[in-house]
């Protein structure tokens, strides 16, 4: 009797912690720069039916209800620009999402799906942010080819999924969930 | 005998392998010199260049070179140009000595009205289709300039479109960031999205449609495109979409051939693409500088003194190119006035070299051309009247009553303002030219000393050293539109620049055709500019040919939306002023303002002691990458008329090539 209760809790705690590997839904996807990468992200949710709504400069009160973070990084002047915002106000906007989630407890998820157009200095700050506090990131793989992502994970102990096209980070995601 | 016999052999061979040598291609890119003393063509792609020199090769004119160019690069750089827009191109011909304008930007329908356009909503749509004139315009230069025939110089972009070629990382960030707009039609989309996602970098990118389409126009010349079956297409595709497009509208259209722009600056000759194209803008600028010493103040990177005035010409040239720059079959445009040194010489001694000024950009006002035009209509006499209609000029509605308050003087004050003082100003300018100089170099505690200013190359360097990605920002905003320069060895050149208004146009695609969306070039809050059919909207570009002693020293030009004129001013002030060749102007720090915008844009790589400097002039900065695209893509040739050779240089900030053999 005392085993079957021992292994009762052990398949308890099993479960539970791969319950916790999963993410869970409805997800809020936000852009952390401002790139148009942040529209293939929902393509992506879409095609892979998960409930996602997408809001470009979401804000901490948009997190309400909210399971899971997916943040879209790549720095975009042209985003910048048509949101009418600078890059430092982007960054605040960012971190003040994050710190949110954090305190709410809802998982990030991150999508760097723009390959080499989306990396460099600019793109690089909004990169690491969104990188070291994600419990997963999906990455096409021309934007690591420096390995920029695979350290991060490799330090932070964080999952990291490598696809070579955008078409291909729809499984890795759909498996998220 | 024997060894007279050698040396016949070695002649002989040394006749065989020295044209050899010669036909050798040298090719270089991101801002890097090609040399050649046969033939340049420098464009956005390396495709494009290839396609041009192969004209080249086969005896072609600089003509043709430009024509298969300006075909293959609409094929290859598909976002910035194509056969479903329209341009410029400057020709200069070495025998005859004539330059020539040909005009071919889209223009509104007869049925423009009927689209009821708003900007705010439909500048990206089929409504914002204006009559492309592309095909027009090449196929007409081909006819009267070139000496190949149309299938042959089509035939490097049928291949390109047929057979496909692997997309660089230009044209992958652009796809990505204009993913929303290629979703739009399904026909776009699967060019560009074939599996429901952009293509990358080293993706094929085919277009069999536009393929064929191409290969009806090399066998049926102009009417393939602009009469029968592709018409028909174009005119349902874009009707069914919203848009306006009859076939009289195709049927009608006209290339228009003309005399180009001119002017000088500091003995050399400009030749640049004449209204509603903004050739002028160049002049009037090159004109107001003209009168300081550029040279003697310092490169801009360095010196504030510099970066100011040129920053504070910048304004006034935008400001005079949005109230008076139009289509000339629809309104009176000042071109001599805009054109002439003592119009320019009344700007300059507008420029407060202490502060910006007037403080507010937005505020910056349009000068009096009309009022230095001689060969103005009686109707455009300086008189009350032309205060009020300077009213309703500005694009944007800034601040009307600062406007009023200015303008409100009586006709005697405004004509001492404005005009008044030329017969005074050619009197004083050959003695005041030097003592403003000095006036206006570096005192003060804002300024700097600029004696002790870095050399140039001290403070440039390589963009891939900066960043071995090269990923920095540098394809960001704008940079739609495309330019590429031709020199052959007779010395004939051609300057051309075209486009689809924004990147990918409309987004729509018929029969293979990205269609332009230039629409959005017109003004809906003024009279000078407005929508009315069959008209053309004024347009940044500016494709420029520079002539010393009546041979080609410089063809420039630049895509860039309205950093087009900033770009090649200072490209200009780059080669002449501070003597810097191709590879140097076109990787020197680039900057930009205008009136209507309240920043001063540049590029990071601009000293910190100038930056500073023009923050304490008044001057609100915005910062830039490196070696930002948001500034253009210029392509550059440069000609030194002494050894009759050729340097080409493709713009750092687009994935361009420059090939010379």
């Amino acid at each position: 009797m005392k085993t079957a209760v021992k292994y009762l809790l052990f398949f308890l705690f099993i479960g539970a912690a791969f319950a916790q590997e999963k993410f869970q839904q409805p997800i809020l996807i936000t852009s952390a720069g401002q790139s148009a990468d942040v529209t293939m992200a929902g393509m992506l949710c879409k095609k892979a039916k998960l409930d996602a709504k997408t809001i470009n400069r979401a804000k901490a009160s948009d997190l309400l209800g909210i399971k899971t973070l997916i943040i879209v990084p790549g720095f975009s002047s042209k985003g910048l620009g048509a949101a009418g915002i600078s890059r430092e106000q982007e960054m605040d906007r960012v971190k003040e999402v994050i710190e949110a989630a954090q305190k709410q407890k809802i998982n990030i998820l991150m999508l760097h799906i723009g390959g080499k157009p989306r990396r460099g200095a600019q793109s690089d700050d909004f990169n690491k942010l969104a990188a070291e506090v994600s419990k997963e990131m999906i990455v096409v793989k021309q934007g690591d080819e420096d390995q920029f992502f695979s350290k991060i994970a490799e330090q932070k102990k964080i999952k990291i999924e490598l696809v070579d096209k955008i078409a291909e980070a729809l499984k890795p995601l759909t498996d998220a969930f | 005998m024997i060894k007279s016999k050698m040396f016949l052999y070695l002649f002989l061979l040394f006749l065989f392998v020295a044209p050899l040598y010669t036909q050798q291609e040298n090719s270089a890119a991101k801002g890097e010199v090609a040399v050649g003393t046969q033939g340049m063509a420098t464009t956005a792609h390396p495709l494009a260049s290839k396609a041009a020199i192969e004209m080249l090769k086969r005896g072609g004119n600089a003509v043709d070179a430009a024509v298969a160019a300006a075909f293959a690069i609409g094929v290859v750089e598909s976002d910035g140009s194509g056969i479903g827009g329209g341009g410029a191109m400057v020709v200069y011909l070495q025998k005859e000595k004539k330059s020539i304008f040909i005009n071919y930007y889209q223009q509104t329908s007869e049925n423009v009205n009927s689209v009821n356009y708003n900007p705010k909503t439909d500048s990206k749509s089929a409504k914002a289709i204006l009559v492309p004139g592309t095909v027009a315009g090449l196929t007409e230069a081909l006819r009267l300039y070139g000496t190949l025939p149309l299938s042959v110089v089509l035939q490097p972009a049928v291949e390109y479109a047929e057979q496909g070629f692997p997309i660089d990382e230009t044209l992958a960030r652009i796809i990505l960031d204009n993913n929303e707009v290629l979703q739009r039609y399904p026909a776009t989309a699967s060019i560009f999205m074939p599996d429901g996602f952009p293509l990358a970098e080293g993706d094929t990118l085919r277009q069999p449609d536009l393929a064929k389409t191409l290969k009806h126009i090399a066998a049926e010349g102009k009417k393939g495109f602009y009469e029968g079956p592709i018409a028909e297409a174009l005119v349902k595709g874009v009707t069914e979409n919203g848009g306006a497009l009859t076939m009289n509208d195709l049927k009608n259209y006209q290339v228009h051939i003309s005399e180009p722009v001119r002017g000088s600056y500091r003995g050399y000759e400009i030749v640049a693409a004449g209204p509603p194209q903004s050739g002028v803008s160049i002049i009037e600028a090159m004109n107001i500088l003209e009168n300081a010493n550029l040279k003697k103040m310092g490169n801009y990177v360095t010196s504030t003194q510099s970066a100011h005035l040129i920053a504070e010409t910048m304004r006034k040239i935008y400001a005079d190119r949005s109230a008076f720059i139009q289509d000339q079959r629809f309104g009176y445009v000042p071109v001599n006035g805009l054109e002439s040194k003592a119009f320019a010489r009344s700007r300059y001694d507008d420029i407060n070299m202490a502060a910006a000024d007037p403080s507010d950009y937005r505020k910056t006002k349009p000068g009096n051309p009309s009022a230095f035009d001689d060969k103005r209509p009686a109707s455009k006499k300086f008189k009350e009247a032309d205060v009020k209609e300077k009213n309703n000029t500005d694009e944007i509605n800034d601040d009307p009553d600062e406007e009023r308050s200015s303008y409100g003087k009586s006709t005697e004050e405004l004509f001492d303002r404005w005009g008044g003082r030329k017969k005074q100003l050619k009197q004083e300018q050959k003695n005041t030219v030097e003592s403003k100089e000095e006036e206006k170099t570096p005192q003060g505690d804002n300024e700097i000393d600029d004696s002790d200013a870095p050399e140039f190359q001290s403070y440039y360097h390589d963009p891939m050293e900066n960043d071995p990605l090269l990923v920095e920002n540098i394809f960001e905003g704008g940079g739609h539109t495309t330019h590429l320069s031709v020199v052959d060895k007779e010395g004939n050149a051609v300057s051309l620049t075209q486009t689809l208004g924004t990147f990918f146009g409309s987004g729509l695609v018929v029969e293979g055709v990205l269609l332009n969306c230039s629409m959005a070039n017109f003004s809906t809050t003024s009279a000078v500019n407005s929508i009315e059919p069959n008209k053309q909207p004024r347009s940044s570009i500016a494709p420029t040919i520079i002539l010393k002693n009546g041979k080609p020293f410089m063809t420039v030009g630049s895509p860039g939306a309205t950093r087009i004129e900033a770009t090649i001013i200072l490209l200009i002030i780059n080669a002449i002023d501070y003597g810097l060749d191709a590879g140097e102007a076109n990787r020197a720090p680039r900057f930009f303002c205008q009136k209507f915008d309240d920043y001063l844009h540049l590029e990071s790589r601009i000293s910190e002691e100038v930056k500073e400097g023009l923050k304490k002039k008044g001057h609100r900065l915005r910062e830039y990458g490196d070696f930002d695209l948001f500034f253009g893509g210029a392509q550059i040739i440069m000609i030194d008329q002494s050894t009759n050779t050729l340097y080409g240089s493709a713009d750092p900030r687009r994935g361009g090539v420059a090939i010379g053999y």
